[in-house]
C-alpha cells in the first residue's frame, strides 16, 4: 500500500474531563473514498477537528504529508492539503460565486486591496477543475442546495487539496444531485484526491463508499470494507445494541377506516389526495421535499386547512378547518422541526409534557396542580424511557432522540386517536430512532392509527403496512412494503410525474 | 447588452433611479423650481450632512448591525472639540478642529467597537446603550449649552462656497458650500475600501455569514472593532461640517437623526439583515429623502400632512425592498408542476 | 454660599422671634436699612447653573438689595423635578417666610408646595400656569400680546407692508401657536398693507435651526413675494437669518422671533436680524419676589398690582382665572443692546 494521505494514531482528547475521544485511529489512502460513520456524540465531529486542527489533541499523532505532528494548527492542516467541507457549506449568501471561491485565496495571500480581475480568473480556474459550469456573477444566496455544494467542492480544491471532508454531504440533495456528487468524487478520486464521508446513516453513501470505520463514544469500533455491512450489523456497531430488522405487521385492524379523506387538495401545494387510515395500522407517506407531504399533514392537522375534498373521522364528515378542530376530533400531530415547532427547550421535561393537558391540571380556584402535573410528567419519562435524571431538567438537555419522545409524550398526553408524525427521526441518532419505531408499533397494535410522514424510505418500508407515495402533489401510487424494496419506492418518488401512471 | 439590461432591472438602484426623476418631475411640474440651478444647488447643500452620515450607517448595516448612535457620537465629539476650542481662544484655521474630531470621534467609535466585538449582543442595543452613554457625558461632564460663536476658523469654513448658483428668473442665490467636498470624498474612499479592499470585502462576507466568514480567515473582531472607529470618525466629520455650517453649537441638534438616515439607507437597497447594499443605493435613497424633505413646500403639501407625506414615503420604499426579498426566497422549489 | 445661607438662617430666626414677641419693642434686626420686620423669601428656579436662571438671580439680588429683606435664590443642581421637592421641603423645615418657585413639572410639585401652604408659606410661582396649590402665578405676557408685540417689530422692519409667513416649532406647540395667532391677528388689526401668505401660512422649523434654514430656503424660493416670517421658537430667527443671507435677500427679507441675546449677538450685529424679543428672566425673578413681599405685607392683590419692574407694573389676570398674573414684561434686543443682558 502506498503512504496514507493522513493517519491519526491514538488519538485521545477529553473536554472538561469528559473523554471524547480515547485512542483512535484512522489511515486513509490516496484516492479512497471512506466513510467515518457514528452517532451524534460518538466522537466523529471532534476527530475531524483534529485532522483539520481546530482541536489539538491530548495523546496521539497524526501523521500528513509523510510528516508527524503532536498537533496542527488550521493552517498546516489546509498547506498539508486537507479541506473540510460543513454541512452549512461555510458560504457566503450575498456574495457572487466568484467571491465566494477566491476570497479565501486574497485573505490567504495577507492582500489589502483586492483584485476582481485577479478573483475572477482564481474563480474560473477553480470551477474548471470540476467541470463544473456556473455563472461566476451569480449570488451564492440563489443557488441550489446541490450547487453551493460544488460552489464549496470548488473552492476546497483550489489549495491543492489531498483529502476532502464532508460533513453529512447527501442530505439535503435529491436522487440525481446526489449522482453528480459521486461522479465529481470518483473523478477527485482518479486524481489521487481522497474524501473522507461524514455520516450517521449507512444508505447515504454506502455504494460509493470504500471503506467504512464506525466509532462509537469516542473509541474506534470497526474499520471494515463495504461488504462486511447491512443495516443490522451497521446498528449494532453504531449503538452497541441488537435490533431485528422485521417488517411491522399490524395486528388488529380495525373493520372501519377511522381517518378518510376524499379528494383533499390544498392550493398550490398537493390535489386529490384520497386515503384510508384504520385503526392499528401504520400508514406511510413518503415523497420528496415540496411534493406536498407535509402540507398533506398540515391539512391533516387543521393548520392549513384544505381548499377542496372533505375529512371524514369514523365515517363522519368532519371540518378541520383549525389546529383546536383536529385535536378535538382526536388528531395528534408531531412536527418535523421539533425545535422550532414542539418545544419550549428552556422549560422543563415534565411542563412540556403536561402543556397540551394543561387544562386537567388547573383547579377550579384556577390554580396549577403541580404536584399532580409533575407525576403525569413523570409517568410518560418512565413510559418512554426518556433518559433523564429528573423531569424538572429543562428540555435542552436531552439528546435530540430524547426530545422527540417528548414530543410524542407531548401528544400523547392528549389521548389521540390519530397521530400523525412528520419526519420523526429526522436527526436522531439510531439508537432512539429504533426506540421510537417500537414505541410507535406498540402504539398502533393498542388500536391508535398513526400515519408516519417521512423521506427516510427504509423507516417507512420496515414500519409501515401501507406506503403511499407522493409526488408532484399527487398520490402516484400505494405500495405493500413487504413487496417492494427501497429503490423502487425511490424511482416511484422522483421520477418526472407525468410519466407515472397511477390514480389522480 | 440584453444581460446588462437584465441586470439592471434587477437592481434595487435602477428603480430607486426612476423614482427620484419621477419625484423631480412631479415638483417641477408643480411648482417649476426644482430643475433651477439654485434649488438643486440647495439640495446638495443639504445632502451633505445626512449623506455623510448614511455612509457610516450602510457599512455597519452591510456588518449585519443596526447603529443608533451615530448622532449622539458626531454631538459629543464636536461639542467636545468646539467647548475646548472656544475655552481656548483658538483662532486658527479649521484644520485642528478637524483633526480634533477625527481623533474624539475615532476614541469613541473604538468604545463601541469594543462592546460590540466582545458581547454578542446585537449593535442595535449596545448602540442605543452607547448612544445615551455619549449624549449623557455631553450634558453631565460638559454641562452642554448653545455655543453661539464659533472659534473663526469654523465659521470660516462653513461659510466657504465653491460656487454661488443665481436663478436667473429671481436672482436669488444659493451657495455650494465646501462642505460638499468632504461628502465627495467620504462617498469615495468609503467605495474603495467596500469593493477593493479586503476590509470592505469582509464586512459583507461577515454581513452574509459571520461563522463562514470567520472560518474563511477573517479577523471577525479586528473587522468590527476598526469599522466602528472608522464609522465614529465619519460621523464626527458630519457633525463637524453641520455645526460649522449653522455658524453655532446646539448639542441636541443632530440627535434623533438616525432614524431618517437609517430608512435613507434601507430605502437604498441595503438589508436590515445585513450583507446586501451598495454606496450608490445609499447615496440614491438619502437624495431620495432629502429631495422629498426639502420640497413639500416648493409641492405645496400642508404642514400637518409633511410628515404623513414623509412617512409614507419611507413605507412605501421599504416595503418594496421587503417584498423583493420574500418573493426572493420563495423562489425555491415549485410544488405542483401541473 | 454657606454662610450666606447661614445668616439668612439667622436673620429669619430673628425675624420669627421678633414676630413672636409682639409687643416687645426692642429692634434686635439691625441689618436691614429700613429697621422693619424682615421677611425670609427664596425663589427656587429650574436649575441653578443654566445661564436663564442664573441671570434671574441677578433680578432677585436686585430685590433683596432694593427692598431690605432677606431674599435670595436656591435651586436644584439640574433639571430635575425631585431634587426641586428637596430644596423645597428643606426651606419649608427652616420656616422660610415665601417660597417662589419656577416648577419643573408642576404635576410633581403640588404635594410639596400643599404641604408649604400648611405650614403657613406664602408660595407664588412662575411659568405654572396650570399649578393648583400655588397662591398666585405670574407670566412676563400674555401670549396673544407677546405675538402682537412681534408683529410689531417684523411690521417696523417691513416698512408696515408686504406678504409674511408665520414659522413655529411644531403646529402642536401651544405656545408658539398662540404667539403666531396673536402676532396674525395683530397684523389684521394694525397693519392693512401686510397680507399672510395664503399658500403657506404656517410652517414647521421642527426647533431645529438647520430645518429653519431649509424651510425658508424652499419658502422664499416658490414665494418670491414674501418679504417677512415671524419666528417664535429660538430656533427660528437664526435658521432663516442664514438662508435670508445666502439667497442675496438682506435688507428685502426680515425676520423676527424669540431669541437669547448671546446666541443671537453675530446676526443681529451683522444687521441679518434688527430686533428679537424675549422676556428677560431678571425681571421675572424681580417680580416673583415683589409678589411675595407685597402678600406678607397683606396687601391686596387685584388687577393692576404693581410689581416695581419694567413690564410687571400693571398686571392682570388672565382671562377667566383668580390666579394668574399676566404682565407685558417683553423686550426688545437689537445690535445696541445685546450686550447688556449678560446671558
Amino acid at each position: 500500500m502506498v503512504d496514507n494521505v493522513i493517519a491519526v494514531r491514538d488519538i485521545g482528547k477529553a473536554f472538561a474531563g469528559v473523554q471524547a475521544l480515547d485512542g483512535i485511529t484512522l489511515e486513509i489512502a490516496p484516492g479512497e473514498i471512506h466513510c467515518l460513520a457514528g452517532e451524534n456524540g460518538s466522537g466523529k465531529s471532534t476527530l475531524i477537528k483534529v485532522m483539520s486542527g481546530v482541536h489539538a489533541p491530548d495523546t496521539g499523532t497524526i501523521e500528513l504529508n509523510g510528516k508527524t505532528f503532536s498537533k496542527l494548527s488550521p493552517i498546516e492542516a489546509i498547506s498539508n492539503g486537507v479541506q473540510v467541507i460543513y454541512q452549512d457549506f461555510s458560504v457566503f449568501p450575498n456574495l457572487t460565486v466568484m467571491e465566494n471561491l477566491a476570497l479565501n485565496a486574497e485573505l490567504a495571500a495577507h492582500r489589502t486591496f483586492v483584485s476582481w480581475k485577479r478573483m475572477r480568473a482564481v474563480a474560473e480556474e477553480a470551477i474548471a477543475k470540476i467541470n463544473f459550469t456556473i455563472d461566476l456573477d451569480e449570488k451564492v444566496g440563489q443557488l441550489s442546495v446541490a450547487q453551493k455544494q460544488l460552489v464549496a467542492i470548488s473552492r476546497a480544491l483550489m489549495s491543492d487539496a489531498k483529502l476532502i471532508i464532508m460533513d453529512e454531504p447527501t442530505t439535503a440533495l435529491t436522487k440525481r444531485e446526489v449522482d453528480a456528487l459521486f461522479a465529481i468524487i470518483l473523478d477527485l478520486k482518479a486524481r489521487g484526491i481522497a474524501t473522507l464521508f461524514v455520516s450517521h446513516k449507512l444508505d447515504e453513501v454506502f455504494e460509493i463508499s470504500e471503506r467504512f470505520t464506525i466509532i462509537r463514544n469516542g473509541k474506534s469500533v470497526i474499520t471494515c470494507l463495504p461488504e462486511e455491512l447491512d443495516h443490522a450489523t451497521f446498528s449494532h456497531h453504531m449503538t452497541g445494541r441488537e435490533f431485528d430488522d422485521d417488517h411491522f405487521v399490524p395486528e388488529h385492524v380495525s373493520e372501519e377506516p377511522i381517518l378518510e379523506t376524499r379528494g383533499l387538495g390544498v392550493d398550490g401545494a398537493f390535489a386529490d389526495v384520497d386515503l384510508t387510515l384504520r385503526k392499528g395500522e401504520i400508514l406511510g407517506i413518503t415523497g420528496l421535499l415540496g411534493s406536498g407531504r407535509t402540507e398533506l399533514a398540515l391539512s391533516l392537522f387543521g393548520s392549513k386547512p384544505a381548499d377542496s375534498g372533505k375529512i371524514l373521522i369514523n365515517g363522519e364528515v368532519v371540518e378541520v378547518g383549525s389546529v383546536r378542530a383536529a385535536i378535538a376530533h382526536g388528531i395528534g400531530y408531531v412536527p418535523e422541526d421539533r425545535l422550532t415547532e414542539g418545544l419550549f427547550l428552556e422549560r422543563s421535561i415534565s411542563s412540556n409534557i403536561v402543556i397540551s393537558e394543561i387544562d386537567s391540571f388547573v383547579s377550579k380556584f384556577g390554580a396549577l396542580d403541580q404536584r399532580k402535573a409533575d407525576a403525569e410528567g413523570q409517568r410518560w419519562v418512565d413510559e418512554l424511557k426518556i433518559a433523564t435524571p429528573n423531569p424538572a431538567n429543562p428540555v435542552n438537555t436531552l439528546s435530540g432522540g430524547n426530545q422527540q419522545r417528548i414530543v410524542l409524550a407531548k401528544w400523547l398526553a392528549t389521548h389521540p386517536k390519530i397521530l400523525i408524525l412528520n419526519g420523526p427521526t429526522v436527526g436522531v441518532d439510531i439508537g432512539s430512532k429504533h426506540d421510537i419505531h417500537r414505541i410507535l408499533r406498540t402504539l398502533a397494535s393498542e388500536g391508535l392509527g398513526v400515519i408516519i410522514i417521512s423521506d427516510d424510505i427504509p423507516e417507512v418500508i420496515q414500519n409501515c403496512n401501507r406506503v403511499m407515495a407522493m409526488n408532484a402533489g399527487r398520490i402516484v401510487a400505494e405500495i405493500d412494503p413487504r413487496t417492494t424494496t427501497e429503490s423502487e419506492l425511490a424511482e416511484l418518488m422522483s421520477k418526472d410525474p407525468s410519466t407515472i401512471d397511477g390514480k389522480g | 447588452m440584453a444581460k446588462l439590461v437584465r441586470k439592471l432591472t434587477k437592481s434595487n438602484e435602477f428603480y430607486l433611479l426612476l423614482v427620484i426623476i419621477a419625484v423631480s418631475i412631479v415638483i417641477q411640474l408643480r411648482s417649476g423650481q426644482f430643475f433651477s440651478a439654485n434649488n438643486l444647488v440647495d439640495l446638495a447643500n443639504a445632502m451633505v450632512v445626512p449623506g455623510i452620515f448614511a455612509v457610516g450607517a450602510f457599512m455597519v448595516l452591510v456588518a449585519g448591525g443596526i447603529d443608533v448612535s451615530f448622532p449622539a457620537l458626531a454631538s459629543l465629539s464636536v461639542y467636545a472639540t468646539t467647548r475646548v476650542l472656544v475655552d481656548a481662544g483658538y483662532t486658527g484655521g479649521v484644520w485642528l478642529p478637524f483633526l480634533m474630531v477625527i481623533v474624539v470621534g475615532a476614541i469613541l467609535g473604538a468604545f463601541n467597537g469594543l462592546f460590540t466585538s466582545r458581547f454578542v449582543v446585537p449593535v442595535l442595543i449596545i448602540t442605543l446603550g452607547t448612544a445615551s452613554v455619549f449624549s449623557g457625558v455631553m450634558q453631565g461632564v460638559f454641562k452642554s449649552v448653545q455655543i453661539p460663536n464659533l472659534p473663526q476658523g469654523m465659521s470660516d469654513f462653513g461659510r466657504s462656497t465653491l460656487f454661488v448658483a443665481t436663478n436667473p428668473e429671481s436672482g436669488l442665490t444659493s451657495n455650494m458650500p465646501v462642505a460638499f467636498l468632504i461628502l465627495v470624498a467620504v462617498v469615495a474612499v468609503a467605495f474603495v475600501v467596500m469593493r477593493y479592499t479586503t476590509f470592505g470585502r469582509g464586512l459583507y462576507a461577515i454581513g452574509g455569514d459571520e461563522s463562514a466568514a470567520a472560518r474563511a480567515g477573517f479577523k471577525v473582531r479586528k473587522i468590527k472593532f476598526w469599522l466602528f472607529v472608522i464609522v465614529g470618525i465619519i460621523a464626527s466629520l458630519a457633525g463637524l461640517v453641520r455645526t460649522s455650517m449653522m455658524d453655532q453649537m446646539h448639542p441636541t441638534n443632530l440627535l434623533g437623526m438616525e432614524l431618517m438616515v437609517i430608512a435613507a439607507v434601507v430605502l437604498g437597497g441595503a438589508s436590515i439583515t445585513g450583507g446586501t447594499g451598495t454606496l450608490t443605493g445609499t447615496m440614491l435613497g438619502t437624495l431620495l429623502i432629502v429631495i422629498v424633505q426639502n420640497s413639500m413646500i416648493l409641492v405645496g403639501i400642508p404642514t400637518f400632512w409633511q410628515g404623513f407625506a414623509l412617512g409614507t414615503l419611507i413605507l412605501v420604499g421599504t416595503g418594496i425592498s421587503a417584498v423583493q426579498l420574500t418573493r426572493s426566497r420563495k423562489r425555491a422549489p415549485a410544488l405542483v408542476q401541473g | 454660599m454657606k454662610q450666606r445661607r447661614f445668616a439668612g438662617l439667622a436673620i429669619g430666626l430673628v425675624a420669627v422671634v421678633g414676630l413672636g414677641l409682639a409687643g416687645c419693642s426692642a429692634d434686635a434686626d439691625t441689618s436691614t436699612a429700613s429697621g422693619e420686620d424682615a421677611y425670609t423669601i427664596v425663589i427656587v428656579p429650574k436649575d441653578s447653573t443654566n445661564p436663564w436662571f442664573v441671570r434671574m438671580e441677578e433680578g432677585v439680588n436686585k430685590f433683596a438689595a432694593d427692598s431690605g429683606n432677606d431674599v435670595y435664590q436656591k435651586g436644584p443642581a439640574e433639571t430635575d423635578a425631585t431634587l426641586q421637592v428637596q430644596v423645597i421641603q428643606d426651606l419649608i423645615a427652616q420656616g422660610v417666610d415665601a417660597i417662589g418657585v419656577v416648577p419643573v413639572d408642576p404635576g410633581a410639585l403640588e404635594t410639596v408646595l400643599k404641604q408649604a401652604m400648611d405650614a403657613g408659606i406664602i408660595v407664588v410661582t412662575h411659568e405654572g400656569a396650570s399649578q393648583e396649590n400655588t397662591m398666585y402665578d405670574i407670566e412676563a405676557f400674555n401670549n396673544t400680546q407677546y405675538g402682537a408685540f412681534i408683529m410689531d417689530n417684523l411690521a417696523e422692519a417691513m416698512g408696515e407692508e408686504g406678504t409674511y409667513a408665520t414659522m413655529v416649532g411644531h403646529v402642536t406647540n401651544a405656545s408658539h401657536n398662540e404667539w403666531a395667532d396673536g402676532a396674525v391677528a395683530r397684523q389684521m388689526e394694525a397693519y392693512p398693507n401686510m397680507t399672510l401668505l395664503a399658500a403657506e401660512p404656517r410652517v414647521e422649523s421642527q426647533d431645529d435651526g438647520e430645518v429653519a434654514y431649509q424651510a425658508a430656503k424652499e419658502l422664499l424660493k416658490k414665494y418670491p413675494e414674501v418679504t417677512g416670517i415671524v419666528g417664535t421658537s429660538s430656533f427660528d430667527a437664526p435658521g432663516v437669518a442664514r438662508a435670508i443671507e445666502e439667497l442675496g435677500l438682506t435688507g428685502k427679507v426680515f425676520v423676527s422671533g424669540t431669541g437669547m441675546p448671546a446666541a443671537n449677538k453675530s446676526i443681529l450685529e451683522k444687521g441679518l436680524v434688527k430686533t428679537l424679543t424675549l422676556w428677560d428672566p431678571a425681571d421675572a425673578g424681580y417680580a416673583l419676589a415683589s409678589l411675595a413681599e407685597q402678600i406678607l405685607d397683606g396687601e391686596d392683590i387685584a388687577d393692576g398690582v404693581n410689581l416695581g419692574v419694567t413690564g410687571y407694573e400693571n398686571m392682570t389676570f388672565a382671562e377667566g382665572s383668580d390666579k394668574v398674573l399676566e404682565g407685558n414684561g417683553w423686550v426688545v434686543i437689537d445690535k445696541d443692546n445685546v450686550d447688556s443682558f449678560g446671558f
